[in-house]
C-alpha cells in the first residue's frame, strides 16, 4: 500500500464511477497542490480522465459477465508523482495485447488505454488475483 | 447529463451539458439515431456546458459525425474547453471537427 494514501472501496458498477472520480480529483488538490490544477489539458484533468478510463476498463473487461465485484482505489504520493492503484478481483488482461487505435480512422471504441497512456507518465499492470493497475503522473 | 435538440432553418443544434460518459452516453444514442435519420445538412454540437467526457462519450459524438457525414451532412463542435478539450486534442479530434470556441 502507498504511504499517506486515500483508500476507496466501491462496488464495480458505473453508478459508483462519479464518486470515485471525485475522490481522485480531490486527491489531486491535496497531493498535487503545486501542479497546475486549472485549465485545459492540465494535471488534474489528465489524471481524472485517465482514471475514468481505467475504471471503465475494470468494469467492462475484468468484470465482464461476472457477478458484481468490487474495486479498491488507492491514491497517494509516490516518488515525486501521484500514484493511483485500481485493484480488482476480476479477470486479468494483458495491456500489451491491446492495439493502438488508428485515430485517423475515427474509432468509436478502444480508446481508453490510449488515453491512459497519453495522460500518465507510468502505467503498470500486475495480473492477479487481485489484479492491480498502477498509474503514475509526475508532479 | 442533460441534452437538448433545437432544429432551426440553418442547423440542428445538439446541446449536451454535464458529463457524457459510459453511464450517460447510452441515453443519448436514440436521439443521435433520430438526428441521423433526418439527414440534416448541418449539426452543431454545443459542448459549452459539458464538464466531463470519456471515451464512451467521444464514441457517441464520433458516431454522429461519421453517420451525418455519410449522408452528405456536416457536424461542427462549439464551446470545447477544459477536460473535454483535452480529450478531443489527445484523440486528435480537434483536427477532424470544425470547432469554434463560442
Amino acid at each position: 500500500m502507498l504511504a499517506l494514501v486515500i483508500v476507496l472501496k466501491v462496488p464495480a458498477s458505473l453508478q459508483y464511477r462519479d464518486v470515485a472520480m471525485r475522490v481522485v480529483a480531490a486527491a489531486c488538490k491535496i497531493y498535487a497542490s503545486d501542479a497546475r490544477t486549472e485549465g485545459p489539458g492540465l494535471f488534474h484533468e489528465q489524471v481524472v480522465s485517465a482514471f475514468g478510463e481505467a475504471f471503465n476498463n475494470a468494469l467492462f473487461h475484468a468484470y465482464r459477465d461476472l457477478p458484481e465485484g468490487q474495486l479498491i482505489v488507492e491514491v497517494g504520493p509516490a516518488e515525486g508523482a501521484l500514484e493511483i492503484r485500481i485493484i480488482d478481483d476480476g479477470r486479468p488482461f494483458d495491456p500489451s495485447t491491446v492495439p493502438v487505435p488508428d485515430l485517423d480512422a475515427l474509432p468509436e471504441r478502444g480508446m481508453g488505454l490510449f488515453i491512459i497512456r497519453a495522460f500518465m507518465d507510468e502505467v503498470v499492470y500486475r495480473p492477479g488475483p487481485p489484479n492491480a493497475l498502477s498509474l503514475r503522473k509526475r508532479f | 447529463m442533460n441534452f437538448s435538440i433545437d432544429r432551426n432553418a440553418q442547423a440542428t443544434v445538439l446541446r449536451i451539458e454535464g458529463e457524457l460518459d459510459a453511464l450517460s452516453a447510452p441515453e443519448l444514442r436514440p436521439s443521435i439515431e433520430a438526428i441521423v435519420n433526418e439527414a440534416p445538412k448541418l449539426v452543431v454540437v454545443d459542448l459549452g456546458a459539458l464538464r466531463m467526457i470519456d471515451s464512451s462519450g467521444v464514441g457517441a459524438i464520433v458516431s454522429l459525425f461519421k453517420r451525418v457525414r455519410a449522408s452528405g451532412g456536416k457536424v461542427t463542435v462549439k464551446g470545447l474547453a477544459g477536460q473535454p478539450l483535452a480529450i478531443f486534442q489527445i484523440l486528435r479530434l480537434d483536427r477532424v471537427f470544425e470547432t469554434t470556441a463560442g
